[in-house]
């Protein structure tokens, strides 16, 4: 444990970069950071591929597809591309580059990778709802002190509290 | 107030010609020429400098993709013409100006040499095969009984053993060749300001080669092998910036047409695509993992060199794409 | 001065560009701090591991103080800056689906991305199921339509919310992220440490 704890960084030194990340965000394009949005161009776009007229007539994915630009120009597909590259990265430094399924000993990877599953389909559908994930909605928001990212931020942590006691065996 | 109104005949849609007739074909098949180009001038150096019993898999066994490669490349190019049914016409003649000329006839000359060289070390191939790749070994191993019951590639696998030496030499020329043909044949075209850069021939050589050494990477098993290749591989990277560097300001400090041919990619609507994925993506990322590598860090050399090769690929699918765009005409 | 893309003193096409770079650095910053491993974030729900709690706090609060100096100075325009709007019952709604997905999956978009990048199995099939549930919500988007643009309280702020002054209300966050961090810090000494 200690050794591998080592190889993180300092959580208040990792926060502050992040924090001056974020405000570079800011700075340079008036917006926070985010994430959820990168796989919602890439679906709205792969749906207006496949189903151009199915995608015209939804509420859904024509407030999105008028400005025809192609994912590859959406702020967010970038950044997360840089994401990507930017953990890749880190891992090559930190020697943490393979391919493995990470749990906890009292479940079996199939378990782990069924409840990732369904973790990512609520994740992906309630940031649909809540206007952004942990990084664009709470994040973000909480930076420039907006209502709605304190109060996102208190749901999904409220809950996460909540539920942890159900799914103890999941973790430890 | 003051107010103007042109009115010009100019202002019409389509009355400037745009030209754009290449499609996926050519940007596809410069790739693969330069990948092709590479892997013959590793393999046949490597031979020429005596060390075909040290680094047997570049010299005898990924040579067996370059003629794969070659007759998938002319394929595309073949999609690309209009005239299908004329295409043996390029061998009727020579033409000493024209790059086409001169890259059918190093391809005339390459592919078929290429072949011998694969042939000639026939029996390492697929002993390759069979010791790294047992199912591909099962499903081919017919081809090998095949050849060598065929008396005439029973002659031609004796004439190439025999001769090595001259076809290594010949190659090696050849690959030169055919790494600067892959950016020349853009240079011919002196209507398209981007084109019309003498960098664009050893850019793509360079960057060739560079996608050849991270192929090599992906496929060798040899750890001295992949640590000389990933060095390679970092000098090859270094140039590529450099001449990157050097093409934008020659644009720069040219003409104003070129100018504004340099700023498609300085803000223009290829900046993305060639900023992030051809220069970092591309290059400064695979570079940072490769120098991590040879550090002794645990990385998988495929990820570096997946990279290279998707960012070699975008890189000729922007320079064609965007050339075609720039223009003399104001 | 800033926001430099809205002001216009960077092109658009940089932006995408800076998007990237940007990118990079956040990437980089999560996976350095162990956010690339689902069982540190999971630690802050169970007290083994508040590193989730600190990055996080730390990260909102360096921001928040860096654009109100920033604001301070005059080298950014405060109201070019993207405040997103307070729907207040689809963002609790919301966040509550998003909590129970971050307990069941172990991580979030972002979080993912970075342990996909590092190789981590469990990561791709959560990004999977992102792409999922975006898709699902896209398609379903007609019944919850009326939900979701319902209880809009605007681009509203936190102290307004609260009824105190901005300056108060940054004061307040500082010091209850502090007490949070000695708190959390006495709780993880005497958790059960997990081994992971």
């Amino acid at each position: 444990m200690k050794e591998k704890s080592k190889k993180y960084m300092n959580s208040y030194l990792a926060g502050f970069l992040l924090g001056l990340t974020l405000l570079a965000a800011f700075f340079f394009t008036g917006r926070g950071l985010g994430a959820s949005g990168a796989p919602k161009s890439v679906i709205v776009a792969a749906v207006d591929l496949v189903a151009h007229e199915h995608a015209k007539s939804s509420p859904f994915y024509s407030k999105y597809i008028e400005k025809e630009e192609p994912p590859i120009k959406a702020w967010l597909v970038l950044e997360v591309l840089g994401v990507l590259m930017g953990g890749l990265i880190s891992g090559a430094l930190a020697g943490r580059l393979n391919l493995k399924i990470e749990h906890s000993p009292k479940i079996s990877s199939k378990t782990r990778l069924v409840f990732a599953l369904l973790g990512g389909i609520l994740f992906g559908a309630g940031a649909q709802l809540g206007r952004g994930c942990t990084s664009g909605a709470a994040l973000s928001g909480m930076a420039v002190l907006s209502t709605a990212g304190f109060v996102t931020m208190l749901a999904i942590f409220g809950t996460g509290y909540v539920l942890a006691f159900f799914v103890k065996k999941l973790w430890i | 107030m003051k107010e103007e109104l042109i009115i010009s005949g100019r202002e019409n849609f389509l009355i400037d010609p745009y030209i754009h007739i290449w499609e996926w074909q050519i940007p596809v098949y410069l790739f693969i020429g330069g990948l092709a180009a590479g892997l013959i001038f590793f393999s046949s150096l490597y031979f020429i400098q005596g060390k075909e019993e040290k680094m047997p898999f570049i010299v005898k066994i990924i040579p067996t993709l370059v003629p794969l490669l070659l007759v998938f490349g002319l394929f595309a190019l073949f999609l690309d013409l209009k005239h299908k049914l004329y295409f043996w016409q390029l061998y009727t003649t020579i033409k000493l100006e024209s790059p086409m000329s001169w890259g059918a006839w190093t391809l005339m000359i390459v592919t078929p040499l290429s072949i011998v060289w694969s042939l000639s070390y026939l029996k390492e191939i697929f002993e390759h095969w069979q010791k790294n790749y047992p199912l591909l070994y099962k499903l081919t191993s017919w081809i090998e009984k095949l050849i060598l019951r065929l008396g005439i590639f029973r002659s031609i696998i004796k004439l190439g053993i025999k001769q090595r030496k001259p076809i290594a030499w010949i190659m090696l020329v050849m690959s030169v060749i055919l790494g600067i043909y892959t950016g020349i044949l853009l240079s011919a075209f002196n209507a398209r300001p981007l084109w019309n850069t003498s960098i664009l021939g050893p850019l793509f050589l360079v960057s060739g080669f560079s996608t050849a050494a991270a192929t090599i990477l992906l496929f060798t098993k040899d750890k001295s092998e992949q640590k000389l290749f990933s060095k390679i591989d970092l000098l090859l990277i270094a140039i590529e910036i450099f001449l990157i560097i050097h093409l934008f300001m020659g644009f720069l400090a040219s003409t104003t047409v070129q100018i504004e041919a340099a700023q498609l990619f300085l803000g223009g609507p290829f900046t993305v695509s060639f900023w992030v994925f051809v220069v970092f993506i591309g290059l400064i990322i695979p570079a940072i993992l490769e120098v991590l590598e040879l550090k002794g860090f645990h990385i998988p050399v495929a990820i570096p060199a997946i990279l290279i090769l998707i960012g070699g690929l975008i890189l000729r699918f922007i320079i064609v794409e965007a050339g075609q765009i720039t223009r003399y005409l104001y | 001065m800033g926001p430099l893309i809205a002001q216009g003193v960077i092109s658009s096409e940089w932006n995408y560009v800076i998007a990237f770079m940007i990118g990079i650095s956040f990437g980089f910053v999560l996976e350095r701090a162990g956010f690339s491993s689902s069982r540190v974030l999971a630690g802050v729900f169970y007290g083994y591991d508040f590193t989730v709690l600190r990055v996080f706090f730390t990260a909102a609060i360096t921001a928040m103080l860096g654009l109100l100096y920033f604001n301070y100075l005059g080298w950014i325009d405060l109201s070019l800056i993207y405040v997103n709007p307070t729907f207040l019952w689809p963002a609790i709604v919301g966040g509550v689906i998003m909590g129970a997905g971050f307990i069941l999956g172990g991580f979030c978009p972002g979080t993912s991305v970075c342990a996909a990048a590092i190789g981590k199995i469990d990561a791709m099939i959560f990004l999977v199921g992102i792409f999922l549930g975006i898709f699902i919500f896209a398609e379903g988007y007609p019944l919850f339509k009326e939900f979701y643009m319902s209880s809009n309280l605007g681009d509203i702020k936190v102290f307004d919310s609260l009824g105190i002054s901005e300056g108060l209300f940054a004061f307040a966050l500082i010091v209850i992220a502090l007490i949070a961090f000695i708190v959390t810090a006495w709780i993880q000494n005497r958790t059960k440490k997990v081994e992971y």
